[in-house]
């Protein structure tokens, strides 16, 4: 209940910043409550149509048109596997692959503890590193299937030494 | 711009010349030429979405092809629409379509009438040259009427493009792109879960199988049903329909929408769905007498040997003026006509009346004093041309749900919606202004905007001066009505005011639209007639896009008004008490005289019961316990006839009180016309045989009246019409044969005429000069008090017609508003503590039924709402049988009520995400 109070607030503040908003604000909004949230919960879409005055579909549609928008909250970690030409050469399917049976998530997806989420990409514009892995910006080159668990168990490791120092 | 003399421009399409007329494609002079050029997602309704890329042609000195769709001609242009690389181009776009998706043509609803077959064929494409084998999406069945397989989609967008710009109801989207984008329902949702109002203009306007009538699946394509173009047996609106018959069975297996007026092939989810009724095992199919307090069953010698015997017995005992006969709004013209004469020149009283009568009885009385005619004065097209519309009392979007297509169209392409009603209704949603006044208030609220549009001289002397008789008067009388008084007693502030004064003072078209928020209450007529007034000071009448244009309710209200099924008015709107039209229509009709004195109107007819002033009622298609208000009284006075005779197509909660139940049949069973609210009258064709023994009204009115000694000779719904035609006036142009194709809009004085789609033209008002009338405010008849505080206001339902006797009858209404609720505001149910879903009693002086509660804020503080179309629960065992004092038309709007507790209960989801905009 309370979770869902505090989104709630957060997507009224943000839409509060748009007073008499059309949908000329319709990307900046999606933009500021993604900045805000992590990603765009259905709760928010429907808010943003109210204040816009735009239709859900219309929304939506706009928001799943473009790349940056997210509509599951990601993970405490966010893993980026690059499918770019030069990575798919290197082989980064089999690095997408383990990763996909280590976490036992799909593209898009975040795990049940919440620690992993997953997104495929195009370019992460470090070729000459490919296959490339990407873990909250940190770019992991060469990231072959045999590194990759190690990799991930280190964040995993990382959140929770985090945690305990907390 | 001086105008040139010079022809128009010329194109030239595979070597011919043709004219036409600028911001033309090429596309649609092609199609006008008969011409035949490929598309797949250009539609006239819907426009150029120019992503298929099917229609390509050549244009000389333009490079590349050109999507003829969305290319404007310019003159001297020279195009080819066929050649090699044309062809070739065509056939790689449609072959990429067949390769991206699961066409399978054998089990396809749309095979033979499907456009991506007809591309194929005419391409002579026989199978995709390869094939990819993307995952399938499974098919999403949810919703009850419309099912949406994005296996067959070709992502033309025209779905879209009707959902959002056609009809407005803004629930398809595309979602994602590139190979992934798929059409979606508002967030991606099931579309059984969506804001969806399964409208069906998407299935209509898919050219594949895409998206498709989920019931008439499997039960005979295009090329295996006959065709059967008719009127929706709905709503006043008078859509056109094409049914799609199965002879073999008997049975409309599917309905699409015509592509002319008044509805452009648009339907609702009653009318493209609410058909299966017609072929229900309930349908009455013999005729019944009572016999030892039960109905049995009896051959219509028998039945009709009885009903006139019963009546000459009664009649010649006690005078005429014991019959009593009800019309209907939901039968044909000709029926209306064959019951009215019936009841004047064979039994010899006016006592006719009809449900015209509890709903837009104010109407007819208030614009015929004001203008002469008590008709809309203008068409339902002309919506979109209304740079302000003005709706008052109208849920349109659930009432007449095509007219609402219009209205939101409109308001989306620039045209200001000012909607008043004192619930939030959908509509709203789409408003500029929106108006929440109190119920009831609409004189003070209409006459505060009046006395504003004078004060800031916003009234248009011009229509005042020319077109009036008494503009001195209403000046004078809305003195009494500055907005800041106004404001108290209706509750809109004095800033909402005064903006919707100057949105309709400086307009320069103003539609004014309403509906029974208007005239159901004590002061109906009144209400009207400031509607009359707010017009006339405005002075937009008898012009395009303007008038005061009520919507009436019923499939034929309009008409059973126009046929004469009234107490003081013969068809044609002549009165009975003038000895001219007596003489002529009893030289007519062949009978000694015609009774001049006016008759009973419906709630005297019953009230006249309880003291054996009316001992006869012939009731036709009114299920007149479920509809009349304080359900206890109407049951007392129709128990207290002597011999009650009721003609319909199904058991209802009337019948059982009945002498003699007859059986009739339904829209699709006979010919005949219905008139619709824009006065366009309509073909009604026969395309299924009655079930069982039902037989037409007029038929049964025939063969009673010669029970009695008279020959009506009504031989057929023709023949009806025409013996009807020969004394009215502004019905003498209109035959059979000249509605074929479309109806034509009364009046109509001759054959040649072409009807009259705006009335007081130029502001010649049919009575000469525009009369204004004074009203004052009035409180309701039974304001909230301590004991019963909350009031009760009741209406219609998207889902369900007047008493659910045909949507209840037919698959899937009833599935998606299964059952009553009653809608509460947030801070009563908060009081009371009720939520949604919670079982309530509502209680009322009168009665009380037990219902759903549904708290929303579509409800103001203390006013509840619910519907009459269950029996189980219907809103009229609590109306109060107050009535307004010129029609005696009912107050359904507004009485007292109590909501208490009964049981804790779940939320019905589903069912309330169907009712508003998400």
């Amino acid at each position: 209940m309370n979770a869902i109070a505090s989104l709630d607030s957060d997507i009224i503040a943000v839409l509060k910043g748009y007073p008499d908003a059309t949908q000329d604000q319709l990307i900046p909004i999606l933009q500021d409550v993604q900045a805000r949230l992590g990603y765009l919960p259905r709760e928010a879409i429907l808010k943003i149509s109210d204040h816009c005055s735009l239709p859900v579909g219309r929304v939506y549609s706009v928001a799943t048109f473009y790349n940056q928008f997210r509509f599951r909250a990601p993970g405490r970690n966010h893993v980026q596997v690059c499918r770019g030409t030069a990575c798919h050469v290197k082989g980064s399917l089999s690095t997408l692959d383990t990763i996909r049976d280590h976490l036992e998530i799909d593209n898009e997806q975040t795990t049940h503890d919440g620690e992993f989420s997953l997104e495929v990409v195009a370019c992460v514009g470090a070729c000459g590193l490919a296959p490339v892995l990407c873990v909250n910006g940190n770019v992991h080159g060469s990231a072959a299937p045999d590194t990759v668990r190690k990799t991930l168990s280190s964040y995993r490791a990382k959140e929770k030494s985090h945690a305990a120092t907390r | 711009m001086p105008s040139t003399v010079a022809p128009g421009p010329k194109i030239t399409l595979d070597g011919k010349f043709f004219h036409f007329t600028a911001g033309q494609t090429v596309l649609e002079i092609a199609r006008e030429n008969g011409i035949k050029i490929p598309s797949l997602c250009y539609h006239r309704k819907t426009g150029p979405c120019a992503t298929c890329r099917v229609c390509v042609v050549e244009v000389e000195k333009m490079r590349g092809l050109q999507a003829s769709c969305s290319l404007p001609a310019s003159d001297g242009m020279v195009v080819k629409t066929h050649s090699k690389q044309i062809t070739e181009a065509r056939k790689c776009v449609v072959e990429l379509m067949l390769v991206n998706g699961q066409h399978n043509c054998m089990s396809c609803e749309r095979n033979g009438s499907c456009e991506l077959q007809d591309a194929a064929y005419e391409l002579g494409i026989e199978a995709p040259s390869y094939i990819v084998n993307d995952p399938v999406e499974p098919l999403d069945d949810s919703a009850e009427m419309v099912a949406l397989d994005r296996r067959k989609c070709i992502k033309c967008g025209r779905c879209i493009a009707a959902c959002n710009n056609v009809v407005v109801n803004e629930v398809l989207e595309l979602g994602k792109r590139g190979s992934q984008a798929r059409i979606i329902c508002n967030d991606d949702l099931k579309m059984g879960e969506s804001s969806c109002v399964q409208c069906g203009e998407c299935a209509q306007m898919c050219p594949v199988g895409a998206i498709i009538d989920k019931k008439s699946r499997g039960k005979g394509r295009s090329f295996a049903t006959e065709k059967v173009n008719t009127t929706c047996p709905y709503c006043g609106v008078g859509c056109q329909i094409a049914l799609h018959v199965d002879r073999q069975a008997n049975r409309v297996v599917r309905i699409t929408g015509r592509e002319v007026a008044p509805n452009d092939g648009m339907l609702c989810v009653k009318g493209r769905y609410g058909y299966e009724f017609h072929a229900s095992h309930n349908r009455l199919t013999h005729p019944m007498i009572r016999k030892n307090g039960k109905h049995v069953r009896v051959s219509w010698e028998d039945a009709l040997d009885y009903a006139a015997e019963r009546i000459k017995g009664i009649v010649d005992k006690h005078g005429p003026d014991v019959f009593s006969a009800l019309g209907s709004g939901r039968i044909t013209n000709e029926n209306n006509y064959a019951i009215a004469k019936f009841t004047r020149a064979v039994i010899g009283t006016n006592n006719i009346d009809h449900c015209a009568r509890t709903c837009h009885a104010p109407t007819v009385a208030g614009l015929a004093t004001a203008f002469g005619s008590g008709a809309a004065t203008n068409s339902i097209d002309e919506i979109l041309e209304a740079h302000v519309l003005f709706v008052i009392g109208s849920n349109m979007t659930e009432a007449h749900p095509v007219v609402s297509y219009y209205v939101k169209r409109a308001a989306k392409s620039g045209a200001t919606l000012i909607v008043c009603d004192p619930r939030k209704i959908d509509l709203a949603h789409w408003a500029s202004l929106y108006v929440q006044h109190r119920v009831g208030t609409d004189v003070p609220f209409l006459n505060g905007l009046i006395h504003e549009i004078f004060k800031n001289g916003w009234q248009n002397e011009t229509f005042l001066r020319n077109c009036t008789e008494n503009p001195d008067d209403i000046r004078k009388w809305v003195e009494d009505y500055p907005v800041e008084k106004a404001s108290e007693i209706c509750g809109v502030p004095v800033e909402m005011m005064r903006k919707v004064a100057r949105a309709l003072g400086t307009a320069k078209n103003v539609s004014i639209i309403y509906c029974l928020g208007i005239t159901e209450h004590i002061c109906g007529t009144d209400n009207v007639n400031t509607i009359a007034n707010l017009q006339m000071v405005l002075g937009h009448l008898g012009k395009r896009g303007g008038g005061v244009n009520p919507l009436r309710g019923q499939n034929n209200v309009q008409g059973a008004c126009d046929m004469g099924a009234l107490p003081n008015v013969h068809h044609n709107y002549q009165s009975v008490n003038d000895p001219r039209v007596a003489e002529k229509m009893a030289r007519d009709w062949g009978v000694p005289s015609v009774p001049t004195k006016p008759g009973y109107m419906l709630p005297t007819m019953l009230h006249k019961a309880q003291d054996g002033g009316t001992k006869v009622l012939f009731c036709v298609g009114d299920n007149t316990v479920q509809t009349e208000p304080n359900m206890a009284k109407t049951i007392k006075e129709i128990q207290a006839l002597e011999f009650f005779v009721v003609v319909d197509i199904f058991q209802n909660l009337t019948t059982q009180y009945a002498d003699v139940i007859l059986p009739d049949v339904c829209f699709n069973e006979d010919d005949g016309t219905y008139s619709n609210l824009e006065r366009r009258v309509q073909r009604l064709r026969k395309a299924v045989e009655p079930p069982g023994e039902a037989r037409p009204t007029w038929w049964i009115v025939q063969q009673l009246a010669q029970r009695l000694g008279v020959d009506l000779r009504f031989t057929s719904a023709q023949a009806v019409w025409e013996d009807m035609r020969r004394t009215s006036t502004a019905m003498a142009g209109i035959t059979y044969s000249r509605i074929e194709k479309i109806g034509i809009q009364w009046p109509c004085p001759t054959l040649e005429h072409p009807g009259t789609p705006i009335l007081h033209l130029d502001g010649k008002f049919t009575r000469g000069k525009g009369l204004f009338c004074r009203t004052d405010y009035r409180q309701q008849a039974e304001p909230p008090d301590s004991e019963y505080p909350l009031i009760l206001s009741t209406g219609r339902r998207l889902w369900h017609y007047h008493t659910g006797t045909q949507t209840r009858n037919s698959v899937g209404l009833e599935a998606m508003f299964p059952e009553e609720l009653l809608e509460i505001s947030e801070a009563d149910a908060g009081r009371l503590g009720i939520k949604t879903g919670d079982m309530v009693a509502a209680t009322s002086r009168r009665g009380s039924i037990t219902l759903k509660a549904w708290v929303t804020d579509r409800s103001p503080l203390g006013l509840c709402w619910t519907s009459f179309h269950f029996f189980e629960a219907c809103g009229n065992v609590l109306t109060i049988d107050a009535y307004d004092n010129v029609t005696k038309t009912p107050e359904y709007k507004a009485c007292a009520i109590k909501v208490t507790k009964v049981a804790d209960g779940t939320s019905p989801k589903a069912l309330i995400a169907r009712q508003a905009r998400p």
